[in-house]
């Protein structure tokens, strides 16, 4: 019998292997995001145009997808691996096939499909080309070329591998439900986190303070604009990520109108874009200063 | 002889545009060989997802020979008296290497000049094609691209391998930073290692020995051979069409197939939410009416156990949140959905989804007269048909293009009537040209007015169609609006409607903009059925919305078109139209002052016809009133020759112009003939 591939050790084999190729192992943002797009090790680091490879896991919450703990493969808060590498290696996309060979999948034994997946992150202005990776029909991956961040175009076209750890874990251990995952010998992955998605289910599209969500997101977006002026670009976009999330729970909420929706991930946006150009911005200055510095 | 081939390998490719982009490919090379007089045999236009190309086999080493003919000289200086070679003409054969018996005379246009024939001796294909291929890929045309390298060539996905390959040598051009050679690549579920091609004509089974079946036609034939495999000996019927079967040979290199079953308690669920599940997994078959699905999939047959394990899962939890959303839809009822409509704004300004539920309601009343209409049922339909937006279904993106259908089936749970509930259903109908029609009238007439508002509301909002801007599809409903009003034969003055609706918006507005926009939409469904757009601007020139009228208008110009009365008489309207512009202030036709018989007549011949035309015009019996139009050319001929309109005597010109201009308004009546083109007319 082939040996039980833990969820624990799932991470730890696919960190190694793209630590192999030369990535920077990394760890979550310490706030909530939606995705591992939000981190600024990702978001920040491709405006830089350079090269800039980095693994790491990611915490992503979703509050609008729980399913208070009823649903197999929906919860309002799941893992990532998040892998980008800029500028992508021409074959970047044997490197992901091998990858899932080195945590247990025979290729010749599967169906990986890539389906065309436009990714379009609208509140961080950046969108890019590429795949939602299907094994066995489950979407397992998202592979996409960015194409733009913060509304600025890309030079140095970076590639973002969005491995969703739970699927890929369910079809390696044969399990229905995520819930049912080992995470290691002795513990399931509904073990650790079945009580926080009932609460937070709960907490999402029932028992969350609309009103004071609203006043937050108001004073988030005001802090960051404040810090912003200040040239505070990264604690201005950690309140940015803040305002995404609340944006997030206030629409599992319920309440948000279409055009109230349309106009918060406008404003949202508007900030992400703003932290993008201003970073941009203070990087050559700084270049500047420093091509000074050695004359 | 020899052979080529040529495929271009990226990462997986859009599929809605891969059959189109191969063919543009193939399509290239071919006009390119042609053009450069390069004889081929056969060509086979490849493409699977992860590659488009073409194998054309017996072509020739080398382009044909060309004659030919460079320009010399006049005749009369290139030879002198003796029939000698002059100097000039010496000099134009040392220059361009030609020998005497080369040169001809050719007679032209400025008189007769000497020619030197020359042979021009063809330029290897192998040239050519290293030279040409890459400037054809750059000419290459998609709806969206990507740039993955530092070169910034534009290509749907990153390209990353080139196979060009002529008889047993390379073409080793570069393009998008990748050099062409000999080598392929095989399905990633086999192997990764690169497939050596020694000559074109190994591509095929090579390919398929790598698990990619490189022919489209073949492999969409094994599809369909597969699907009919694993249902054999099963219930139920595959329901798919050809759109699916092609789209999945966009997305196979290698075709296998395995039918997946899902828990029977999803058959409760509606058809059509079952099927877009189906569908958005990637084209999945549903064998209809069993709790069972063909899944075609492209990796090895060993894989089968796994599919078949991860489709059971994945369509399962599909259908789990489709049911938990249908049943929780179902228990809030449709009293509930429509009470957050108030809450779910519509267009900027323009209130909440219930402020537009309550317009098309009353808007509604417009339409009481057509008949067979049961006006309580499309008022109540009107009332409903946006609430399911706020149903748990429709709001999952997932489920979102059951808009409308959801509606219908929530509407009959909570107890309307079948009719209200499938005019709900319908009244999206028609999304897009050529699309199904809604069946009923209620239907059909709440589809009308639902997108008259859409299109009124979004010129009120701001979201006026201009070029290529066009977010909220004004143009396609209006298009819709057009198509459904003739195509059902209703009697409805399309601007008197619009006037209405205006009334119910309480909004200041220029309506002209929008007989403008609707005026445009007709032209555009009149010329695709077919009508010449000089006819249509005759009939649309003093348009009243109506379209039935017009399309029958149109009809009755097409029968006339090309007949010889018919142009004369066109001729004589453009000649009324000239002699009218930049006239004003003419008062009413005088009798008294007619000098000549001509005028006499011309205006008996206009009274009569004028008083027959009333009861034509009622029973809208165009074809009569064409003939009856044509009836008159002899009297208005006779005038034109006999009668000088624009004479010295004021007070008769003015009497003859008013007298051109009634006759111009009688025909006007009719629509502005003067625009229609005659043949060889300059316009």
């Amino acid at each position: 019998m082939r040996k039980l591939r833990t969820f624990e050790n799932i991470i730890l084999d696919l960190s190694r292997y793209w630590q192999k190729k030369g990535c920077l192992l990394y760890y979550p943002y310490n706030s909530e995001v939606g995705a591992g797009t939000f981190n600024p090790a990702t978001f920040i680091r491709v405006l830089d145009n350079k090269p800039w490879k980095i693994c790491y896991v990611e915490i992503c919450k979703r509050p609008r997808d729980g399913r208070y703990a009823e649903n197999p493969l929906r919860f309002q808060q799941f893992y990532q691996l998040q892998v980008v590498m800029q500028p992508a290696p021409t074959n970047i996309q044997r490197f992901f096939l091998e990858s899932l060979e080195c945590i247990g999948f025979k290729l010749k034994e599967h169906e990986v499909r890539f389906v065309e997946g436009d990714w379009d992150a609208p509140t961080l202005g950046a969108w890019g080309l590429g795949w939602e990776v299907w094994l066995d029909g489950l979407e397992i991956t998202q592979f996409t070329y960015f194409q733009q961040a913060g509304g600025l175009d890309l030079k140095e076209i970076p590639v973002e591998l969005s491995y969703g750890l739970e699927r890929i874990a369910m079809l390696l251990q044969g399990v229905k439900s995520a819930f049912d995952l080992k995470w290691n010998n002795t513990l399931t992955w509904g073990d650790v986190h079945r009580q926080n998605e009932i609460e937070f289910s709960e907490y999402n599209f029932l028992a969350a303070d609309a009103r004071l969500l609203v006043s937050l997101f108001n004073q988030y977006e005001a802090e960051a604009v404040r810090l912003f002026e200040k040239g505070l670009i990264l604690p201005g976009y950690d309140h940015t990520i803040k305002c995404s999330h609340i944006f997030n729970v206030l629409e599992a909420r319920g309440g948000i109108s279409i055009s109230e929706r349309a106009k918060m991930i406008a404003r949202v946006r508007a900030l992400a874009t703003q932290a993008a150009q201003l970073y941009k911005q203070k990087m050559s200055e700084q270049n500047v200063l420093k091509e000074g510095a050695k004359q | 002889m020899i052979d080529f081939l040529l495929e271009i390998g990226f990462e997986e490719f859009p599929p809605s545009f891969l059959k189109k982009s191969a063919n543009e490919l193939s399509g290239k090379v071919v006009n390119h060989l042609n053009q450069q007089r390069i004889f081929h045999r056969s060509v086979r236009t490849i493409y699977t997802p992860r590659r488009i190309g073409v194998l054309i086999l017996g072509l020739t080493r080398k382009q044909k020979p060309q004659v030919v003919e460079i320009q010399g000289p006049p005749k009369k200086l290139a030879f002198d008296e003796r029939n000698q070679p002059t100097e000039m003409l010496q000099g134009f054969m040392k220059a361009n290497n030609l020998k005497r018996s080369q040169i001809v005379v050719r007679k032209i246009k400025k008189g007769e000049y000497v020619c030197g024939k020359k042979e021009v001796v063809g330029a290897n294909t192998e040239d050519i094609l290293y030279e040409e291929v890459p400037k054809i890929l750059k000419t290459l045309e998609f709806p969206k691209t990507m740039i993955w390298t530092k070169g910034g060539t534009k290509f749907p996905r990153p390209i990353r391998w080139i196979v060009a390959l002529l008889d047993r040598r390379p073409l080793k051009f570069e393009f998008a930073g990748v050099r062409a050679d000999r080598h392929s690549m095989p399905n990633q579920h086999f192997s990764f290692k690169p497939i050596r091609l020694e000559k074109p004509r190994e591509y095929i089974n090579f390919l398929r020995h790598g698990g990619v079946i490189v022919d489209p036609n073949e492999r969409r034939k094994l599809i369909v051979k597969r699907i009919k495999k694993a249902v054999e000996k099963m219930e139920g019927k595959p329901l798919c069409t050809n759109e699916m079967i092609e789209e999945i040979n966009c997305t196979t290199e290698y075709p296998e197939a395995v039918v997946v079953e899902f828990d029977e308690q999803y058959l409760n669920l509606p058809e059509e939410v079952l099927m877009t599940v189906l569908k958005a997994q990637g084209n999945l078959i549903w064998l209809k009416p069993t709790s069972r699905f063909v899944c075609v999939f492209s990796a090895r047959k060993k894989a089968l156990q796994n599919v078949k394990k991860g489709y059971t899962l994945v369509v399962g939890s599909k259908l789990y949140d489709a049911l938990f959303y249908y049943k929780n839809d179902s228990k809030q009822g449709l009293t509930r959905m429509e009470a957050n409509t108030k809450r779910m704004m519509w267009l900027n300004g323009l209130g909440s989804l219930y402020d537009k539920a309550s317009r098309l309601s009353d808007f509604a009343d417009f339409f009481k007269k057509i008949p067979g209409l049961n006006l309580q049922t499309l008022k109540r339909a009107a009332r409903l048909c946006k609430v399911d937006l706020l149903s748990e279904m429709i709001r999952e993106k997932d489920f979102t293009s059951l808009q409308g259908i959801m509606g219908g089936h929530y509407a009959r749970i909570s107890g309307e009537e079948e009719a209200v509930a499938s005019a709900i259903k319908e009244h999206y109908l028609p999304k897009f040209a050529g699309d199904k029609m809604p069946s009923t009238k209620e239907g059909v007439v709440l589809s009308v007015i639902d997108k008259i508002d859409n299109v009124v509301g979004a010129f009120l909002s701001g979201n006026r169609p201009s070029g290529s801007y066009d977010p909220l599809a004004v143009r396609r409903n209006g298009y819709a609006v057009v198509n459904l009003i003739n195509s059902n034969s209703f009697d409805i003055t399309l601007f008197n409607a619009v006037d209405a609706l205006l009334k119910l918006y309480k909004k200041d507005i220029e309506h002209e903009i929008l007989f403008e926009f609707f005026t445009e939409r007709c032209s555009r469904y009149l010329q695709d059925k077919k009508y010449r757009y000089d006819e249509i601007n005759t009939v649309l020139a003093r348009w009243k919305g109506d379209i039935v009228d017009a399309r029958m208008r149109c009809a009755a110009l097409k029968k006339m078109s090309g007949k010889a009365e018919f142009t004369k008489l066109v001729i004589g309207q453009k000649r009324v139209r000239n002699i009218l512009k930049n006239v004003q202030g003419l008062g009413k036709v005088s009798t008294e002052l007619f000098k000549q018989s001509a005028e006499k007549k011309l205006f008996k011949k206009g009274m009569e016809t004028d008083g027959q035309l009333k009861t034509l015009f009622e029973a809208r019996d165009y074809q009569k009133i064409l003939d009856l139009l044509l009836a008159m050319r002899p009297d208005i001929d006779k005038f034109f020759d006999d009668v000088l309109v624009m004479c010295e005597d004021e007070k008769l010109k003015k009497n003859r112009l008013a007298l051109v201009s009634l006759i111009n308004r009688i025909f006007l009546c009719f629509g502005d003939l003067s625009r229609i083109v005659i043949e060889g007319e300059k316009n």
